[in-house]
């Protein structure tokens, strides 16, 4: 990996705007050694030319060699080439030759104006370089600038913004920074160990305070300043050789801190439109679980305080016949509160968190006897065929859990399908998995409602007789899911709904001691 | 029964207790009401009953606590009584050393099967029962033979001794824990594919339908109970 330092000439601004580049001192030194060689090369060429060639003429190749210094190396090379022409023109070919002395007043004004030429050329030269220099460091910002926003509209939380912003300060300037964010309620989230040695936690918490950037001897402090709040501190470590000042440098700096602010808004924006909608669901949830909830607990409460009521009034003239009618009905009634009550409490249980295994070896034949069990008042005459075959293997579940799911679903099935029409539950384990199926002969699941009935509080009927809070299913699908499984439900073509869970098959446990099977001792 | 037994009802809820007090006595059972463990407990002495009812849900005592108390003092039959409907819950109370759990609300026969339940095993424990019959389940416990209507049915030693364990608590619930002890060995009480299996094995053996067993019943998450049929012909 390239250490961040290699970077660190490149990119770096100096104080006076110069600019430096990669070898840049082996270029000025060529650069002088090419100031010497040119006046010597111009010297060689014209001597044989002198007889030939005024001296008007051996100036202009004078002249030609310190403009293509000026040109190529800058202004301190081509002073150089121009200050060494001066002497080796006036030695070898002003007259007097072979002295430094010139007589002809026209070599003197030649030779000045060369000097000025190389001078000016130069200038001219080295600043439309810096600008090209600055064009290109600006052009570089920009493109970083550019794409750390691009990077950061794709961030979706603080850690991932934090991540991206010391990124590229690390990219940008080989210098390590921390990002410190607020939370919701605009507090600025202090971490507990220091995230930089040698960090001044309270010195950032000051200046997230003040809303000013501030800079010790060690870190700048940048508060990041969103449309409407503050919404954290970038802190960036001061390395050594590390000048922070220049406009072009605290520009960039001011749009960098001024996009992870504006991306940090996003994200709390984003966070408190989501916690709106999912309030407004959990109310609409809440209404439609308290309206049905009401409606099925009244209607027993009516029924018990109007028996219970008239039992009382009306003691004298009830006869006894009447009299144990309305005990039934007070009795009924209160049971089936009962059981509506264990069922809300249930769900109440498992729907208010997380749903916690408790998973141990399970038999599948053994659960769905229990669950049949629970619900053989409800199945009355109703046929259940079983088909599970006897090579089933355990199943590492929480037996309670699974017990419920097959209760839900064959209530459900009860609930749904003709009184004296049979259940079917089959079982079935393949590739690795369990599948288990409860299949009734009713009227099916409507086309588009095979994946909605498992959300929370739907009813396929909206106002029904049947009883229930729509809870259920739901409640299925979280336990199975929970288990790694999945539950899904369709039609049998020709008879009617059918429920498949499928459970992850892990390979069965092992007895201690394999007991032959015989006869008793 | 020659004279009726007596039943110690130990709840704090006046109401429930007025109820409790009326059905018990009008099947026949007599009863004395503490509504405090402490009290409960005195009276296990003074009174000299030979059932308890317990609430879990005491004011000065947690029921739990109260149970294993009892437990301590005597062998007699305790029967739970709680709103607490959660497995953790009746497996607590259950592994204390009471005999069977009931979860409020619940119907007058409920309780009165769970009761003679409960009575069937004090007799036991005085005459040693030979013979167990439920429907159409007849076991031998002495010359260890099963037989399912005329036919006999062979089983394995392992599950003879699951068997006759559930026997001994007929009609009562057996924690997972209990079975794999007595069975097992302490060390095994944590291998409920042990049970799994061979409870499976016995169902298919003795059920007409081991997918809907009418007697080899589960308690998911507490344990396994053997239903018996209602023996209101025998004595």
């Amino acid at each position: 990996m390239k250490h961040p330092d290699d970077k660190r000439g490149q990119h770096c601004l100096k104080s006076d705007n110069t600019v430096f580049s990669g070898g840049l001192n082996y270029k000025r030194r060529f650069g002088y050694a090419w100031g010497l060689a040119a006046p010597l090369v111009c010297t060689l060429i014209d001597w044989p030319l002198r007889y030939w060639l005024g001296p008007a003429s051996i100036l202009m190749t004078y002249l030609l060699g310190v403009f293509l210094v000026a040109s190529r190396y800058g202004r301190g090379a081509s002073i150089v080439a121009s200050l060494l022409s001066a002497p080796a023109f006036a030695f070898y070919f002003a007259r007097p030759i072979f002295s430094f002395a010139i007589h002809d007043l026209e070599n003197i004004i030649g030779l000045v104006v060369m000097i000025v030429v190389a001078n000016v050329t130069g200038t001219l030269l080295e600043k439309s370089k810096l600008q090209a220099e600055l064009a290109r460091q600006r052009e570089s910002l920009a493109s970083a600038l550019y794409r750390l926003s691009r990077d950061l509209s794709t961030a979706q939380d603080h850690d991932a913004v934090s991540r991206i912003a010391v990124g590229y300060i690390r990219e940008e300037f080989g210098a390590d920074s921390v990002l410190l964010t607020v939370d919701p309620e605009n507090r600025l989230q202090i971490p507990s160990s220091l995230p930089l040695p040698a960090m001044d936690l309270a010195a950032a918490e000051q200046v997230f305070v003040n809303r000013t950037a501030q800079q010790d001897s060690n870190f700048a402090y940048y508060p990041l300043k969103g449309s409407r709040a503050w919404q954290g501190i970038l802190i960036i470590q001061l390395a050594k050789p590390f000048p922070w000042q220049g406009p072009e440098l605290s520009a960039f700096i001011d749009t960098f801190c001024h996009l992870i602010a504006q991306t940090l808004e996003r994200l709390q924006f984003a966070a408190q439109a989501k916690e709106a909608t999912l309030q407004a669901e959990t109310e609409a949830l809440r209404n439609a679980l308290l309206s049905s909830i009401s409606h099925d607990l009244r209607t027993p409460l009516t029924r018990i305080i109007g028996a219970a009521g008239t039992l009382i009034e009306n003691d004298a003239e009830l006869s006894a016949a009447e009299r144990l009618d309305f005990n039934h009905i007070v009795l009924d009634e209160a049971q089936r509160m009962s059981e509506l009550t264990g069922k809300l409490l249930d769900m109440a249980r498992l729907s208010s968190g997380e749903i916690i295994l408790h998973p141990d070896w399970n038999a599948i034949e053994e659960i769905v006897g229990s669950a049949l069990n629970r619900l053989d008042k409800h199945l009355k005459d109703r046929p259940v065929r079983t088909v599970l075959p006897d090579s089933l293997p355990l199943l590492w579940i929480d037996g309670v859990l699974m017990e419920q799911v097959l209760v839900n679903l064959i209530e459900n099935a009860v609930k749904y399908s003709p009184a004296g029409s049979p259940i079917d539950i089959g079982g079935l384990a393949r590739d690795g998995r369990c599948r288990l199926s409860v299949a009734d002969y009713g009227p099916g699941i409507a086309k588009d409602q095979e994946c909605k009935i498992f959300d929370k509080f739907y009813r396929g009927v909206a106002e029904s007789e049947q009883s229930g809070v729509g809870l259920g299913l739901a409640l299925c699908k979280a336990i199975v899911e929970a288990h790694g499984g999945t539950i899904q439900a369709g039609n049998r073509t020709g008879k009617g709904a059918e429920f498949v869970i499928e459970l992850p098959l892990r390979d069965p446990p092992q007895l201690a001691e394999p007991e032959m099977p015989g006869s008793l001792s | 029964m020659t004279k009726s037994h007596l039943i110690l009802l130990i709840e704090d809820d006046i109401q429930t207790r007025r109820f409790l007090k009326s059905s018990l006595n009008h099947r026949g059972w007599r009863t004395v009401e503490a509504d405090c463990g402490k009290t409960g407990l005195a009276m296990l002495n003074s009174e000299k009953p030979d059932l308890v009812i317990l609430d879990l849900g005491l004011p000065d005592m947690d029921g739990i606590a109260v149970t294993r108390r009892l437990r301590q003092l005597s062998d007699l039959p305790i029967l739970i009584l709680s709103a607490r409907s959660q497995e953790q819950n009746k497996i607590m109370a259950l592994d204390a050393g009471a005999d069977d759990y009931l979860t409020k609300p619940f119907g007058s026969g409920e309780l009165h099967a769970r009761l003679q339940a409960l009575m069937r095993r004090i007799s036991r424990g005085i005459v040693n029962q030979e013979i167990f019959e439920t429907g159409p389940l007849r076991v031998d416990l002495t010359r260890r033979k099963v037989f399912v209507g005329e036919n006999e049915v062979r089983i394995t030693p392992i599950e003879f001794r699951l068997l006759a364990i559930l026997i001994r608590h007929a009609g009562l619930v057996v924690t997972h824990r209990q079975l794999l002890q007595e069975v097992w060995g302490a060390e095994h009480i944590h291998d409920q594919h042990y049970l799994r299996i061979y409870l499976g094995q016995l169902r298919h053996k003795l059920e007409i339908n081991p997918a809907r067993p009418k007697y080899l019943l589960t308690e998911m998450g507490v344990g396994y109970r053997l239903a018996v049929e209602e023996p209101s012909s025998r004595s």
